[in-house]
């Protein structure tokens, strides 16, 4: 076994392998470190060391970037939470009935909803924007909730359905004989099932809503409203007219955390769901 | 009790199907309708037959656009399946497990960027004077090859393509790519393997007679998801170089955007976007039916 072990350990075959896997992560994550780096260097450590550590630490850049973009990042949580819960308990309903009744049109509707798959938001764009417009709702966040919602029900009730389908229906006629109404049956028996499945469909929604560009730049003029997305990019081209590169890339690292501390929250369980096939074509 | 229970459901789908059909159905609706007239979105518009379809075939911005689209397409398809794929494989063979999963969450850990900040980071490392490239190349004694990378008639289009080196996580939808390949690998039936070893199939042509005909479902999903997600995205372009220098790396979702909303034509944006979509459609119809073929002869 030791011998085994030791042999294996040098096998020339694997060392190539983590050579050029060890290459891969290194360029793959080079761009972060740089930007972790960078975030704390001051003006002079950027010019006169721009590939290396330098200290000391200049943290105060982290509060000029906060003071420029905290708003936008607000913004984004309170879009992003109030769309989340409202895309999945409309997803959740409508992939319950899709999986668990029969009704007239069943087939034609669904059909219906993955038509939706193949409109781009490009032929919507101009269209929604006009409703949302003739509906007061331009310069509301509002606005983005609206377009976030119906933006994210179709690939949400679409693996909502599948999970569904695939619970026992042992389970669920068990509750009904217990006398449990559909609606009981949904909150008391499903759902408790599918945490790990609805965390998933949470965290797509939020990818999709944090990086959304479109949408706060057609329908939002006031500045406080604005988004992570947007907000970044006006910041962006302030700060590097001033060559003021350690807040910006403190800016990019603000940016980047609440998501990252969202998504490694969560990690585990949406990366077996995806490899264990649930998204598979 | 039946028809109660068809109640329920009807009820349960209609907060969806309302939000469906106000933001989906009737603006989708709308723009083919639109897309016949003269039109500002302020006042109901001038019908003008097929006009808006004649100019666009005339339009010099979207001829352009048109072979900039394709050009992003081919390269985004090519790194999408080929660099995932390499990672996902080298990973599937790494022996020790500890390592392998290392590994895939280091590769995956990209993906938790948001991807403006990677679209900015990737405009600084374009950066004519400070960014990384430039400064790389000087480092290295190449300070003849710098320039600037995204105001350059012949880089720009590229370096816009380009992001995301060394491409195993890849962008935008296609971020699970590696991900979705390593699945597929993994879930290869191990007889399958013994079987190939036994035939004497060597890693190469293990590789393209066995696991690549097991994955081709994931390839698809990959490739499909990479032509859509592609023809419709703009914004990497828009925040990169606006479509510039010049219109060099104009693409037709910026052209569309940039007709509606900097130029009031919102019937020739309407245009665009029904043209975009028929594309779109007779394109995914093709690449799932050749790409079905392919699977088929291969197994």
């Amino acid at each position: 076994m030791q011998v085994h072990g030791l042999l294996r350990r040098f096998d020339p075959h694997q060392l190539a392998l983590h050579a050029v896997l060890i290459v891969l992560v290194v360029l793959s994550i080079y761009p972060m470190f740089f930007t972790l780096v960078t975030s704390v260097k001051d003006i002079h450590q950027f010019y006169h060391s721009y590939f290396a550590v330098t200290y000391p630490f200049h943290w105060g850049n982290y509060g000029e970037a906060w003071d420029a973009i905290g708003g936008y990042i607000t913004n984004t949580l309170v879009v992003a939470a109030a769309s989340v819960v409202i895309i999945v308990a409309f997803a959740t309903l409508a992939a319950y009935a899709f999986a668990r009744f029969s009704f007239f049109g069943k087939e034609a509707l669904f059909m219906a909803l993955l038509a939706l798959i193949m409109i781009p938001d490009m032929i919507t764009l101009v269209p929604t924007f006009l409703v949302l417009r003739d509906l007061g709702l331009l310069d509301r966040l509002t606005s983005l909730v609206a377009v976030y919602v119906s933006g994210g029900q179709v690939v949400t009730i679409f693996i909502l359905r599948q999970f569904f389908a695939s619970i026992p229906a042992e389970l669920i006629d068990a509750a009904r004989i217990d006398g449990a109404s559909e609606s009981q049956v949904l909150l008391r028996v499903v759902l408790p099932l599918s945490k790990s499945i609805l965390l998933t469909v949470a965290i797509m929604n939020t990818l999709m809503i944090w990086n959304d560009y479109i949408w706060p730049l057609v329908t939002l003029s006031d500045t406080k409203l604005w988004t992570i997305s947007l907000g970044l990019v006006g910041f962006s081209e302030r700060f590097a007219g001033m060559a003021a590169w350690g807040p910006l890339f403190a800016g990019y690292v603000i940016a980047s955390v609440p998501l990252i501390a969202f998504i490694s929250f969560s990690m585990r369980s949406f990366i077996s769901d995806l490899t264990s096939g649930a998204l598979k074509a | 009790m039946a028809s109660g229970r068809v109640k329920t459901a009807y009820w349960f789908i209609l907060p969806t199907f309302a939000a469906l059909i106000a933001l989906k159905y009737y603006p989708a609706a709308s723009a083919v309708y639109h897309s016949f007239f003269q039109w500002d979105g302020a006042t109901a518009g001038r019908f003008v037959g097929l006009a808006n379809y004649a100019q666009l075939f005339r339009d010099e911005i979207i001829h352009v656009s048109a072979v900039n689209v394709v050009k992003f397409i081919m390269g985004r398809s090519f790194l999408n399946l080929v660099f995932p794929l390499l990672a996902a494989k080298l990973v599937f063979h790494v022996r020790h497990q500890r390592a392998a999963y290392l590994y895939r969450v280091l590769l995956t850990s990209p993906i938790v960027v948001p991807s403006m900040v990677l679209l900015l980071l990737w405009k600084f490392i374009y950066h004519p004077y400070d960014g990384l490239l430039n400064q790389l190349l000087d480092a290295v004694g190449l300070g003849s090859w710098r320039r600037a990378w995204l105001g350059d008639f012949q880089t720009a289009l590229y370096a816009v393509i380009g992001i995301g080196f060394p491409w195993v996580t890849g962008i935008g939808n296609a971020g699970f790519a590696f991900l979705i390949y390593l699945g597929g690998l993994q879930s290869i039936p191990k007889e399958i393997f013994d079987a190939a070893a036994v035939d004497g199939a060597v890693s190469l042509r293990r590789f393209f007679r066995v696991e690549l005909p097991m994955i081709a479902s994931q390839l698809k999903l990959i490739l499909i998801l990479t032509i859509i997600n592609t023809m419709e995205s703009y914004v990497p372009v828009m925040v990169m170089t606006g479509g510039g220098p010049g219109v060099s790396s104009m693409v037709p979702g910026l052209y569309l955007y940039e007709s509606a909303f900097l130029y009031d034509k919102f019937g020739y944006a309407s245009a665009i976007g029904v043209v975009m979509t028929l594309i779109l459609l007779v394109v995914t119809y093709i690449s799932q039916r050749s790409i079905k073929s392919y699977s088929e002869a291969e197994s």
